[in-house]
This record gives C-alpha cells, structure tokens and sequence, in this order.
C-alpha cells in the first residue's frame, strides 16, 4: 500500500508546482542520495516480489547503469567519502525509470484481484 | 362438456408444434443444399466469406496473409501468432482471457505456411464482442517487451520441443521442393538459429506489414449476414487499408531434390512430387491422392488403397498420402513412419505403387472407389469447420474464390483411368522431392527405391 500523496493534485496545478518545486528540489539535495552519485528510484528496496520483476522488466543499459551507481554509491559510503561536486546527480538526471515500471505491476495485480473477485450478473 | 378455452388451448399448442417442426425442417434443408459453401463479399473494404447454417454457435476467423511464406526473417509468424490476444492498447490479455471465458468462447491463433488465422468460436449472440476483440488484435495489439521474454519465448521453446521427426521430415520435403518461400520451415526447430531475428520490434514491424485490409480476409461460419455487414464495419475502422511496406511473394517455383538428416528417435521419410494448388484444383492429383490413401476407413482390414497394402508388406510402418494445396503450388506427398527397415520396405512398395498406377494395372472398380474417397475427402474438409475455414480464407486472401463444392465434385466425376495413368507417368517422369529423417543407415537414399531427384 503506497503512501498517501499530495504529489499527483500538485502536479496538476501549475502555480502550485512553479511554488513547490524548489522546495522539493531543496528537500532531494538535503537527503544526501544525490551527492553519492544515486538516483531516487535506486532507494527502492528490492525485497519484494513486485520490485524485482520490475527490476527485469528493466533494459539492459539501465539494468548495468543501476547496478553501477549503487556499487559506486556503496564504495563511497564505506570510504566516508562523497563525489566531486561535478559528479553529484543532476536534478534532470534524477527521473523515476523504476516507479512507472511499479506502477504498471500494482495496476495489472489490481486488474487481476478484481477479475478474480467477480460476480456474475445474468441479464436475464 | 369440453370447455371453449381448453380447446382453443390445444389446438394452439398443436400449431405451435407444427411450426417448429417446420422451422427445424427448413434449416437442415437449407443446410444441406445452398449454404454448403462459403458467400464471398466485401464489407466496408474487408474480404469476408460467410456461411450460415442457423445452429447456436459461431466460428469467426481472420485469415491474414502472414504464413511462414510470407515472412521476411525467420519466426516471424510464429512471433505474431503468439502476439495474438495479448495486451492492447484498450485492456489487458488478462482481460480479453478472462472476458471471453465469461461468454463462454473459445480464441485461437494458429498459422499454416501461407495463412495466420486468427479464430474465435463463441456463441451466436456474442458476435458484437468477438469482432471488436479481432479487429482490436489487428491494430491495437502493443507488442511489449516483457511479454516477449515472459510469456512468448518460454510458449516457442515449449513448441520447438514438440517438433517430431516426421514434421522435419515433412519441412525438409518442403525446403527441397521449393527452396524460399514454401519452403521455409513450419516452425523453427531448436537448431534454427532465430533469437537475432525475432524480438518484439521485428514482429511489430511484420504486423504493421500484414495487418491491413488488402491483406486479411474475414471468415465466418455460422453469423447472419446482416449480423456481419452491421459490426464489422464500424470495429474494422481502425484496421489501415493497406500497407506500405511489401511482402515478399514472389511466385513459387519446384525445384525437388533429395535431404537425409541423421537422427535420434523416431525415423520419417517423406517423398513428394508437385501437386493440385488451390485455384486450379488438378482432379486427377486429388483421386490419386484417394487411390494411394493409406489410412483404411474400415476395421482390420487394410482397405482398398494401394498404400496401406503397401504398409501391410512392411509391418510397423505407416504411410499414407496427402496432398498440401496453397495458392500457386502444391506438393503430394507420401508420409512414412515406423522402424527404420519397415519404412525401407514401405518406400520400394509406395513407388511400385505408383508405377502400377503408370502400368494401368488399376481396376475400374478401384478406380470408382478412389473417386468416392476424393469426394468424401474434399466434401468433410469442406464441412469440418477448422479446415474449411482455412481452405476459404486461403483462397480469398490470394485473390481467388473460395472453394465450390458442387463444380469441384463434377470435375472428380469426370476423371477417367487414362488421365489418371498420364499423372502419374509425369510424377514419376519429374524430379521428386525426398526427405529421411532418422536412422540413415537403413533408410533408402530416392535412386535406390526408384525415383529421379
């Protein structure tokens, strides 16, 4: 069960994002993720059987790339170090590749739920 | 006294009998005489051949020129066959599944070399919904990446592994007969190398070639007319008219020659000559094809045919002869299985068999029998649902008609025993096609039983 969100109604006002972008933008630089070079969507734990299909359901490239920055990002974490600032993950680099992915899986596990869960109804 | 309401009750219900047995009468009748073959029109732009014979279920069909002879790299038919009731971009292959079994119908996608059938069987009063589901495969299937490693490939993989040796055999016949075209194989064998051809963007791209209304035609058996003229118009909209990419259909052409492939398990032999194709169906091939036979249509007796009283001089084996009918070529066949030594045995007596054929040593009365078993041959294909359809959908997808029945039994009728002779003095006189599969030490090569490749 997600959490509940504000997002999605933010995201269709236009004056209320152009308001709250930065904020979020300050918040995302504040975590800390970007600075060891990793992407929101790589937070996702993968213990769950929904994540790890979406995981390969990934491209290939993207598939080597995720793997990479999460090596790279442990390594960092295990030195005390962080990226040189050049390195740090730019805001538009930071797209969710692996949410949609989710999204698709709940939605299908969803349709299946409600297709197994179905009354009959004779028209007749 | 019988009150006046009790008479007035009976006498209604007695005709109310009558009328039903009426209407029951006028549908068997009707049945048997004018709705043996299936009606050629055009609804909206799409070639659509119909028959009604008023029983409570429906056939509907899409017979797409998309065989395996049409297919620009190999497994692409067998990828867009597989492709067929997936997701698209309305709902969920979960869905149309699930939706279907709640309407009691059957879907099914199959191809054969020449066509890619697209089939729905459900009953009467679902017609509605079953063509909106076949046009929506036709022109809104996604063809997504995960289906394809999930669902599709292991589907193939699971085929392949059911591949016996007698359809290698059948395939090899096939690829020495016509080289390209007819000759690419049915499905891919495990050997075959297709994992660089096939993926999800060359089977979209092959379905963006082929789908389109210059190439399909609709086959239904048993749905009114009216019923069809009403729903395929608006649910075909979407379906393009035609397509801008084009298919390779370059005429067929007989090459015949000989393969052996050596093999574990089962042994096969196959040996083929050209046959009757669809347009022009050749009379004299289709009583030949009755006159070799080889399955008895009576209990233990081996029958009249000349071929299962070959395969009675080699125990085990089995054989028996067919003719492969597509748009512009044909190829009859001679199928032998069993042990090795058997079909070795069986093969020497199967060209005999034909030379006797050549001898004139064929009785009048055999010759009568081999005509009736032409005719039943061709008259329950006709009426067996699945072939018929087929056949119809074949014949409209190349430009012909489809099959008449009535013309067709005339010109079985008026085969004599000496064009019989002349066909099979030119099958044996041309090159043939040979395939064994299995154990090549015992199997024949073509010159030792007789034959010219």
């Amino acid at each position: 069960m997600p959490a509940l969100s504000l997002a999605p109604y933010v995201v269709k006002k236009p004056w209320l994002m152009s308001m709250l972008k930065p904020l979020a933008n300050w918040y995302a630089n504040a975590a800390g993720y970007r600075q060891l070079g990793l992407r929101a969507d790589d937070l996702i734990s993968e213990e769950d059987e929904t994540v790890l299909l979406a995981l390969k359901r990934l491209p290939a490239s993207e598939r080597y790339d995720r793997i990479f920055r999460i090596r790279r990002a442990t390594q960092l974490s295990i030195q005390h170090k962080l990226l040189p600032k050049n390195e740090w993950t730019k805001t538009e680099d930071d797209v969710p590749y692996l949410a949609p992915l989710i999204e698709q899986l709940e939605a299908e596990q969803k349709e299946r739920d409600a297709l197994e869960a179905l009354s009959v109804m004779k028209n007749h | 006294m019988i009150s006046r309401s009790v008479l007035s009750r009976g006498s209604q219900l007695a005709l109310r009998r009558q009328n039903c047995a009426k209407l029951a009468q006028r549908g068997f009748a009707a049945a048997a005489s004018e709705n043996a073959s299936y009606e050629p029109t055009n609804i909206a732009g799409v070639k659509v051949a119909s028959r009604d014979d008023n029983g409570p279920t429906t056939r509907l069909a899409v017979v797409v020129k998309a065989g395996t002879r049409y297919e620009p790299l190999p497994g692409l038919a067998v990828g867009l066959e597989e492709f067929a009731f997936k997701n698209t971009q309305r709902r969920s292959a979960l869905r149309i599944i699930r939706e279907s079994e709640l309407l009691g119908g059957q879907l099914n996608a199959y191809h054969t070399r020449e066509a890619l059938v697209l089939q729905a069987n459900f009953l009467r009063e679902d017609l509605p919904y079953f063509t909106e589901l076949l046009a929506e495969v036709l022109s809104q299937t996604r063809y997504t990446t995960h289906e394809f490693h999930e669902e599709i490939e292991s589907v193939i993989h699971q085929k392949q592994a059911k591949i016996g040796n007698a359809d290698i055999a059948l395939d090899a016949a096939h690829s020495v007969a016509f080289h390209t075209g007819l000759g690419n194989s049915l499905y891919p064998t495990p050997n075959t190398p297709i994992s660089s051809y096939l993926n999800e963007n060359s089977v979209a791209a092959y379905a963006e070639a082929v789908y389109n209304k210059a190439n399909i035609a609709v086959i239904a058996d048993g749905a009114s007319q009216s019923g069809l003229s009403k729903w395929i118009e608006p649910f075909f909209k979407a379906v393009p008219a035609s397509s801008s990419s084009q298919l390779n259909s370059a005429a067929s052409k007989y090459y015949g020659g000989e393969q052996r492939i050596a093999k574990a398990g089962a042994n096969a032999m196959v040996i083929a000559f050209p046959g009757s194709s669809l347009g022009a169906s050749k009379a004299e091939t289709a009583v030949l094809v009755g006159l070799l036979g080889g399955e008895s249509n009576i209990k233990w007796s081996p029958g009249f045919s000349l071929l299962s009283k070959a395969a009675a001089a080699a125990p085990g084996a089995h054989v028996h002869a067919t003719n492969y009918a597509y748009s512009d070529a044909g190829l009859m066949t001679i199928q032998i299985t069993g042990p090795a030594a058997a079909i070795r045995k069986a093969a020497e007596e199967s060209v005999k068999a034909i030379k006797s054929v050549v001898d004139g040593s064929v009785s009048k009365e055999d010759l009568t029998k081999a005509i009736a078993k032409a005719k039943f041959n061709l008259l329950s294909a006709s009426e067996v649902s699945g072939t018929g359809l087929v056949h119809a959908g074949a014949n409209l997808i190349s430009g012909g008609n489809p099959l008449q029945v009535a013309e067709t039994v005339k010109a079985l009728e008026s085969v004599t025993a000496d064009k019989l002779k002349a066909a099979a003095k030119a099958l044996l006189e041309g090159k043939a096609s040979v395939a064994a599969v299995g154990d090549l030490h015992v199997l024949p090569f073509a010159e030792d039983i007789g034959l010219r490749v």
